[in-house]
């Protein structure tokens, strides 16, 4: 083991680790070193920078939210639009990284899996830009309830694999993918979409992220000349929220508040709240963490609105965070998501995706109780557009489904 | 040590096998029935998964087979009930668990262990659980429990993790091998037979190894390679097609 390993941190207290079957060590390993040799090389940096600008339209906006601020009469609210990030999602900053990285690993294809299929869509949009073959696992439940996703992956040359096991969600493609790649080492990278799995993603998804929080700061400083006393993300598995965080968490005196999925309420499988009852410790998809799991250790069945937030672990970085008690975990359910994904889009203009919306409906709650002279960062890690056929079915049902009806009638 | 695994290896006349069940499919009665029938045909060697909702390393044949399990309700006491009861009609087949970290997790791994062996099993099987990580180095923990951590490795786990392996290994040492396939047969590949080779004169230890084996003749062929054949999935993918008959026909065919 090289001495330079050590920089890179493969825990996070208890958290963590590399909990996989012996085969994979290889890849992993190949992939750990890869990142340390490449991580703070300055040709990789800059090519990186030059795609963040250029390709992505970094740095992405910060916003200051002027009339949900007065309406909730609380502290100013700031909103970082990660929505208009290329492919409208934060998912393009980890992908691109790891795109970078498997081309100079000598890799010619990559794999994904994918939830919401915003990391699918943003891995497929790297893959044809650096011409490597792509194939995206997404559960079948997911495939169906974003369609539009599955398709723009498809018109990007990936191919779409749906998975068919267990739940037919995020975690079994998940599963799908890690195995997939088990069988196909050798010229394939799996670019996982969250800040979690075994070591190095945590920590690798969390860099590539952190972006994210890296911007804010310096926007935030240049617009208000101090930094927020609260950051809140969405947390499903995680990256958007730490990719946020991260770059404030040696600041003193801020508050850092993740949005879980509430989903229908506190009934078992009717959420994906890992922190909501009594959070319980697992080793689960090469990873220690908390996971929402029964007395025998099975993964429970996770309901959420979002896709994106439909999962049962969240990242061992956050788990650790949350038992210092600097991070704040709250349930949202999907009534408050789908409330907060109106008022944002009425009161300014924005449409958030409704994995972000769970973050706003937190910062509606946080806000009116915190004085005016204080800040908030809300991260609106996607935008609305690919969550048309759940937010319609939702708030405009019968012309909705009028539509679609004469859309297939007439279609042909 | 007093271990099934070793007494079923010592006496060894040739390749041994080792079969898979999962337990609670497709129920526990055909679970035992199963067993008993592997028994009767010379098997000595006989793994009980206990199933898990997202099962890593395994394929779909048995990852379905887990699922199924569990929509039933199968948790692992009724894993070791099942194998308590068969170990005691069975005495000379060496049981081991094979499942995925979380089981034991959940449960407490001294507590995991400790079960595993009133119920009379012999090893233990945890693909995930890591044996470099401080919680996955269970080795030295599971013999004071009487039972051989088998570990799973392939012919990618070279030194010095092969090293590291070897030092905690005991009992039987599990790899993975890789098939070309040559017109109608498979045949093993030379990288896979060379890499077994090398593990036996290393290892001093018996060598399982499993690659999908589906006929008698995968099971021929590693006659004198390996100490034990591995078969998992097409057990199961036969007692789904053609029933119990089926699988007994194969092993009769396979203790040729």
């Amino acid at each position: 083991m090289s001495r330079i390993s050590d920089m890179l941190p493969r825990h996070f207290g208890p958290y963590g680790g590399r909990y996989v079957p012996e085969m994979l060590v290889p890849a992993l390993e190949e992939l750990e070193q890869g990142y340390l040799k490449y991580k703070d090389d300055p040709e990789f940096t800059a090519e990186l920078t030059d795609l963040y600008q250029n390709y992505c339209g970094r740095p992405t906006p910060l916003y200051y939210a002027e009339n949900l601020t007065r309406e909730l009469g609380g502290c100013k609210i700031y909103l970082k639009l990660e929505g208009l990030a290329h492919t409208g999602a934060h998912k393009i900053n980890n992908a691109l990284g790891q795109a970078l990285l498997a081309k100079r690993l000598g890799k010619t294809k990559v794999i994904a899996e994918t939830g919401a299929g915003q990391h699918g869509l943003a891995s497929a949009t790297v893959a044809a830009r650096f011409g490597l073959e792509c194939k995206v696992f997404m559960g079948e439940v997911d495939v169906r309830r974003q369609y539009p996703n599955v398709y723009a992956m498809k018109l990007l040359g990936a191919e779409v694999v749906p998975v068919t096991d267990g739940t037919r969600t995020l975690k079994d493609a998940v599963n799908a993918t890690l195995k997939y790649w088990i069988q196909n080492l050798k010229n394939t990278h799996y670019i996982l979409g969250s800040a979690l799995g075994p070591f190095p993603y945590p920590v690798m998804v969390r860099d590539f992220q952190s972006v994210i929080g890296r911007e804010a700061r310096a926007q935030i400083m240049e617009r208000e000349g101090r930094l927020p006393s609260h950051l809140v993300a969405c947390v499903g598995g995680g990256s958007n929220s730490i990719g946020l965080f991260h770059p404030f968490l040696n600041d003193p005196g801020i508050r850092f508040h993740g949005a879980e999925a509430g989903g229908r309420g506190p009934a078992i499988g009717d959420n994906a709240a890992r922190f909501g009852g009594s959070p319980k410790i697992g080793i689960v998809q090469g990873y220690k963490s908390y996971f929402l799991q029964d007395e025998s250790g099975q993964l429970q069945n996770t309901h959420s609105v979002s896709a994106g937030l439909d999962y049962a672990g969240v990242g061992p970085e956050l788990a650790w965070l949350y038992d210092q008690n600097i991070v704040e975990f709250s349930p949202i359910t999907d009534v408050k998501a789908l409330d907060a994904f109106k008022r944002m889009t009425r009161l300014e203009g924005i449409i958030p995706a409704l994995e972000s919306s769970h973050a706003v409906a937190r910062a509606i709650e946080l806000a009116p109780t915190l004085p005016k002279d204080e800040i908030m960062i809300v991260n609106i890690s996607g935008r609305g557009d690919k969550d048309i056929f759940i937010t319609a079915m939702e708030l405009d049902r019968e012309n909705w489904i009028a539509f679609l009806e004469n859309e297939v009638r007439h279609g042909k | 040590m007093e271990n099934n695994i070793d007494r079923a290896l010592a006496d060894a006349a040739g390749i041994q096998l080792m079969t898979h069940v999962v337990a609670g499919y497709p129920n526990l009665d055909v679970n035992a029935d199963l067993i008993r029938l592997m028994a009767l045909r010379g098997v000595k060697l006989i793994e009980i998964q206990i199933p898990f909702t997202d099962p890593l390393a395994d394929g779909p044949t048995i990852m379905r087979a887990n699922q199924a399990a569990l929509d039933q309700g199968v948790t692992p006491r009724h894993c070791f009930e099942l194998c308590a009861a068969l170990s005691r009609e069975l005495p000379e087949v060496a049981f081991l668990f094979m499942t995925y970290a979380n089981i034991p997790f959940a449960m407490g791994q001294g507590a995991f262990m400790a079960k595993a062996r009133q119920s009379g099993a012999s090893g233990l099987i945890l693909p995930d659980l890591s044996w470099d990580e401080s919680d996955g180095d269970y080795a030295g923990a599971a013999r004071e429990h009487g039972l051989h951590p088998v570990m799973v490795i392939s012919p990618d786990t070279q030194s010095p993790r092969l090293d590291a392996i070897l030092s905690r290994a005991s009992g039987l040492l599990y790899t993975t091998l890789k098939v070309g396939i040559t017109g109608a047969g498979a045949s093993l590949d030379q990288t896979g037979v060379d890499y077994v080779r090398n593990l036996k004169k290393k290892a001093g230890l018996p060598i399982a190894a499993g690659f999908g084996i589906s006929s008698p003749e995968h099971v021929r062929m590693l006659d004198g390679l390996a100490d034990v054949a591995v078969i998992g999935s097409h057990i199961i993918n036969l007692m789904d097609t053609s029933g119990l008959g089926a699988v007994d026909e194969f092993l009769a065919a396979c203790g040729e």
